[in-house]
């Protein structure tokens, strides 16, 4: 695993449905990450047929917390039979920080919003289980766009100065991802990419979604989709992106 | 068409209507109380939204035959190189300047209101592009705060999304795709000379069969000649016309225009109507207007040419965008000055100059 290694963590209640009753032969059903696991093997999939002593790729760790351990040979084989998932990590809930730290878990993948100090990230419910040949990764304009200068509508919209704090820091702990994902895309050209990156700026003026722009073009990477909605509701454009993850560290909550 | 705005039921999850109201609550607070006072973009589903597409609002003659000469990559490289460069104005600029005006006395006569023209720039370029397209906005100060840059993507989706009421674009085909997903559609065309404009009234011009009508009669011009088709429309006269895909997009306009007729501005109006057809007043004009009135709309000016050039008429009247069916009149009108948008609607697709294509293409 070297420091390339987009190194993302996905909860195995997402890849699983762990809540339904399961006869013991058959393989747990397939949760909510199920199709980010299938899109990101797309790209790993095609950065190899680049270059096969590719070291830039995904890893992708199952995470279980406070699983039991019936539970954990029940994902064992079904992880098996569906996914080739390189690593798991059973660990109780107060280990659950440090186990992320261990592993240099890039990003956390959670359909639910977790609280972690590692950069976190929303698991988006696929509407399509099947068409997964392009992994869609949506930023917040509004976070990333955020400057010194420009947290005055932050705080017109009711957020207070820790929470914006939080926001600044959140922007910063997102960068190296961004990085790795900005590496990544420029090895594929502008069209039949199977990386797809989106910029969602929510609230924020056209200014601000320029700004993120940019932010994001030093950083390395830039972004096929930008979407500027002046307040406008996200629902019925998010509804026609469908993207895998959507990172911003609880903005939109 | 205008089923857009009142379906509440298409797409929200579930909490997904109380969401929207929470996030425009905010986005309101948030505009209010911004240090500049820049007017804030109106509810999406009050507002009369027109998606104008970077290459009818600029000119990007220039830049796209790097496209097409040199590829996609190229193209988006060039757009960087000359990210501070402003774009010069395209076609869809008078356009959406005279919108501002008709926001900016709506504003002072409703300060409070959410019935205004919202634009929104529907493109389908990469987002790298995004950075010039903004920084020209900026250098025009345009009213225009919302978009979305598809990389590539057919914008039809979005469209929908963002509710719009007309759709402009210099791309046939999609122009074409969104007619056909009921969107109010049109292909804009730069005028082969310039024509001073009014900046104090918005001016928008309607051809009427196949455009605010469907294309009932002219299917019935181009199949049985004008004998039958004045006969018809006589017999008819008192039978509505079925609606054309722009119809959606006067009643929009109307609305507007009530607005301002609520208080007292009935003749200082900055948004005025006409209809530009080739039909006769006396023999066929009579159910047009009919029509418009069983559907509660009102044009402030009907002109029927009884089959005479467009071209002369509309260059009187000066429209900031005349829209019509037939390629022979659009030729027409943009040889005169007059800003034209191009409704690829009904059986007029199937005819060149009154000849069926297909006939014209067997011949050659």
């Amino acid at each position: 695993q070297s420091d390339c290694t987009l190194v993302t963590a996905v909860s195995c209640h997402d890849i699983f449905d762990l809540q339904t009753g399961q006869s013991d032969s058959s393989p747990l059903a397939k949760g909510t990450a199920f199709a980010f696991i299938k899109a990101v093997q797309s790209v790993n999939e095609r950065l190899v047929k680049l270059s096969e002593k590719q070291t830039l790729l995904f890893e992708v760790i199952l995470l279980g917390k406070d699983c039991e351990e019936q539970a954990k040979s029940k994902i064992f084989d079904s992880a098996k039979y569906y996914l080739e998932i390189g690593k798991f990590c059973f660990c109780s809930k107060e280990k659950f920080e440090r186990t992320l730290q261990e592993n240099h878990v890039k990003l956390f993948l959670s359909s639910d919003r977790d609280d972690v100090h590692v950069p976190a990230a929303l698991l988006c419910q696929q509407a399509d289980q099947q068409v997964q040949n392009q992994l869609k990764v949506l930023f917040s304009g509004d976070l990333i766009g955020l400057t010194e200068d420009s947290t005055e509508y932050l705080k017109d919209l009711g957020f207070n100065d820790v929470q914006i704090h939080n926001f600044k820091a959140a922007k910063g702990r997102i960068q190296e991802f961004a990085m790795l994902i900005g590496e990544m895309r420029r090895r594929f050209g502008c069209e039949d990419s199977p990386l797809h990156t989106i910029l969602m700026t929510v609230w924020g003026s056209r200014d601000i979604c320029a700004t993120a722009l940019k932010t994001l073009r030093a950083w390395g990477l830039d972004v096929d989709e930008a979407f500027c909605l002046a307040g406008a509701p996200c629902t019925p454009i998010l509804t026609v992106l469908q993207p895998h993850i959507l990172w911003d560290d609880g903005l939109h909550n | 068409m205008s089923e857009i705005k009142n379906n509440e039921a298409s797409p929200a999850p579930a909490g997904g209507a109380s969401g929207a109201e929470k996030d425009w609550a905010e986005a309101k607070a948030a505009f209010d109380n911004l240090k500049s006072k820049k007017p804030r973009p109106p509810k999406p589903h009050t507002a009369v939204t027109i998606a104008v597409s970077s290459r009818t609002l600029f000119n990007m003659v220039e830049e796209r035959k790097v496209w097409e000469q040199e590829g996609l990559e190229r193209y988006v490289s060039y757009q960087q190189e000359h990210e501070e460069q402003p774009l010069k104005p395209g076609a869809a600029f008078p356009f959406v300047k005279a919108l501002m005006t008709v926001n900016t006395r709506l504003r002072e006569l409703y300060p409070e209101g959410e019935e205004l023209f919202d634009i929104v720039l529907m493109t389908n370029n990469h987002a790298q592009v995004g950075v010039r397209l903004i920084n020209s906005i900026n250098h025009y100060d345009l009213l225009i705060e919302r978009f979305c840059m598809t990389g590539g993507k057919s914008p039809i989706g979005y469209l929908k999304a963002y509710m719009t009421n007309l759709y402009l674009s210099k791309d046939s085909d999609k122009v074409q795709e969104a007619i056909e997903a009921g969107i109010a559609a049109a292909t804009m065309f730069t005028p082969d000379m310039e024509t001073e404009l009014s900046e104090t009234q918005l001016r928008v011009a309607f051809d009427g069969d196949a455009v605010l009508f469907s294309d009932e009669s002219e299917i019935i011009v181009k199949q049985h000649g004008l004998d039958t088709f004045f006969e018809h429309e006589r017999k008819n006269e008192n039978k509505p016309l079925a609606q054309g895909p722009l119809k959606c997009f006067l009643e929009a306009l109307g609305k507007l225009q009530k607005k301002f007729y609520a208080k007292n501005e009935r003749l200082n109006c900055p948004i005025r109507t006409y209809l530009v057809t080739a039909r006769s007043a006396a023999s066929s004009g009579a159910r047009v207007l009919k029509t418009l009135r069983s559907w509660g709309l009102e044009i402030d000016e009907a002109l029927f040419l009884a089959g005479a050039p467009k071209g002369p008429l509309l260059q009187k009247i000066r429209p900031h965008i005349f829209f019509d069916d037939q390629m022979f009149h659009i030729e027409g009108a943009k040889e005169l000055g007059t800003i034209a948008a191009h409704v690829p609607y009904g059986i007029g697709q199937k005819y060149h100059k009154g000849k069926l294509i297909e006939q014209l293409a067997k011949k050659s």
